[in-house]
């Protein structure tokens, strides 16, 4: 399996994948940093058309790179677009679920899915799609985070803002919903839409939420031209 | 349930405050409120990050403690006029634990998450600066005067006072500065200040011409004893940055 070390952190980290010969790592599109000349990338768009498709509809790019190093080792730096901390995070049985944009890379054992989730995923606001990531081996998924990245431990029940959330157990129940007792009162509390969550395990947040900031700048921004 | 659970690590018992920490500073800080049976967490609308289900949340307009009709007449039209000219929202969300329960709430910029505890003093900070308050603290909108519309950051200000905890932010880091005689600060830099200080808004090289060609924009000059807040980043230089590679 190859190691991955995150530098930088928290603020600008940056992950550095080493890779014994003809290991590979997958990666988000874009998310290239650095590479060894030995390292070859192929661009494809895992499970097909219909699977790239469901990944743009999940708001994240239609292709993955997986990068491999040829003829010995060699190293791939990865980085995330926004300012934050990223996380290596070994499988465990029963998975992990994770918000599509916190997704950086994975090792190619994972099997990344992502969940249409019909209703919920599409009114739950941009971003906030959700992947599958699980794996019948051993393997490794690296998170990114807009700001500091916190491990929570849901013992019982929590409540979360969606733009906040990174990844969390799939032993873990959820179900997204209004954050208040009516509509009205959900949208005037400004918290928009939240994450139920019940039953015992991990969940990683982020200390920011990247569509509230791009709001808060955008706005402010003069209109876009043609 | 054990809301102890969620806690990363142990938070720090304010004295005689309610228990929080703040991590991920000074960057990316985030706050955490260990609320017990009869605590009240006000906070920004739109602030949360986090709760226990069991911890209840009703929105409620910032009008202030006790307000009359008049009162909340007033608070809605500056609601409105803040809408208007862009700034945070007017709405609060107060928090309350029938068992202890945490909230975790962080601001929309990067920066930092300032503690104050409140014994009396009023701490008049700028818009958007409040993040969150437990216990008797009472919240007043002041307007900065006409000149203070030409900056949009000046012209509101939050004046805060009473007894308990209060959580400001503020984009960047923040730096206090202990005031004695006058002291000038950019506009966009001010979080809040406290004391016995008196503030103008005028132009940094004075006159038109100052105001247009220093690139300064409008500063604060406060006079007489007393402590400022400032922030090392100014959101509206950052807008302005933004503004000029986009596009055309």
């Amino acid at each position: 399996m190859p190691n991955i070390e995150i530098g930088y952190q928290p603020a600008h980290s940056l992950a550095k994948v080493t890779l014994q010969a003809n290991e590979s790592i997958v990666a988000e599109s874009g998310a290239m940093v650095g590479m060894s000349t030995n390292v070859q990338m192929q661009t494809q768009s895992q499970g097909g058309l219909m699977g790239g498709l469901k990944r743009m509809f999940g708001g994240e790019s239609f292709f993955r790179n997986t990068f491999t190093a040829q003829n010995g080792p060699g190293e791939v730096l990865l980085a995330q677009a926004l300012c934050g901390d990223m996380a290596v995070l070994p499988l465990t049985p029963q998975g992990y679920y994770i918000q599509s944009s916190a997704y950086v890379a994975s090792t190619p054992d994972v099997a990344i899915e992502t969940k249409t989730g019909g209703f919920k995923g599409f009114f739950s606001g941009a971003g906030v799609f959700i992947l599958q990531a699980t794996s019948q081996q051993q393997g490794q998924v690296v998170v990114g985070a807009f700001g500091g990245l916190e491990e929570l431990t849901c013992d019982g029940n929590l409540v979360i803002d969606t733009g906040h959330l990174v990844a969390w157990d799939a032993s873990l129940q959820y179900s997204i919903g209004k954050s208040g007792a009516g509509w009205i009162a959900s949208w005037l509390s400004g918290e928009g839409l939240v994450c139920h969550f019940t039953g015992q395990g991990r969940i990683w947040i982020q200390s920011r939420n990247p569509s509230e900031y791009g709001q808060s700048v955008g706005s402010q921004l003069p209109p876009r031209k043609g | 349930m054990q809301p102890q659970a969620a806690q990363p690590s142990p938070g720090q018992p304010a004295a005689g405050g309610v228990q929080h920490q703040i991590t991920h500073g000074p960057s990316f800080a985030m706050l955490r409120v260990d609320l017990q049976p009869g605590q009240t967490l006000v906070a920004e609308a739109g602030s949360m990050v986090a709760r226990h289900q069991h911890v209840g949340m009703e929105v409620k307009m910032n009008a202030g403690r006790g307000a009359g009709l008049w009162a909340m007449i007033k608070a809605f039209f500056i609601a409105v006029i803040r809408k208007l000219v862009g700034g945070e929202t007017f709405f609060v969300n107060h928090f309350t634990a029938p068992q202890p329960g945490s909230v975790w709430v962080a601001p929309t910029m990067s920066g930092q998450v300032s503690h104050r505890r409140l014994n009396g003093e009023t701490l008049t900070l700028s818009s958007g600066a409040y993040v969150a308050s437990v216990g008797d603290v009472d919240m007043k909108m002041k307007f900065g005067g006409l000149k203070s519309l030409l900056a949009k950051e000046g012209a509101f200000f939050l004046q805060v006072g009473g007894h308990g905890d209060l959580w400001f932010n503020s984009y960047g880091g923040i730096e206090a500065i202990d005031v004695n005689g006058p002291y000038i600060v950019d506009n966009g830099h001010l979080v809040g200040f406290e004391g016995d200080l008196r503030f103008d808004i005028k132009s940094a090289g004075g006159g038109v011409m100052g105001f247009m060609a220093s690139g300064e924009g409008l500063v604060c000059e406060f006079n007489g004893q007393g402590r400022v807040y400032i922030q090392s980043r100014n959101p509206a230089t950052l807008v302005d940055w933004l503004t000029r590679i986009m596009p055309g």
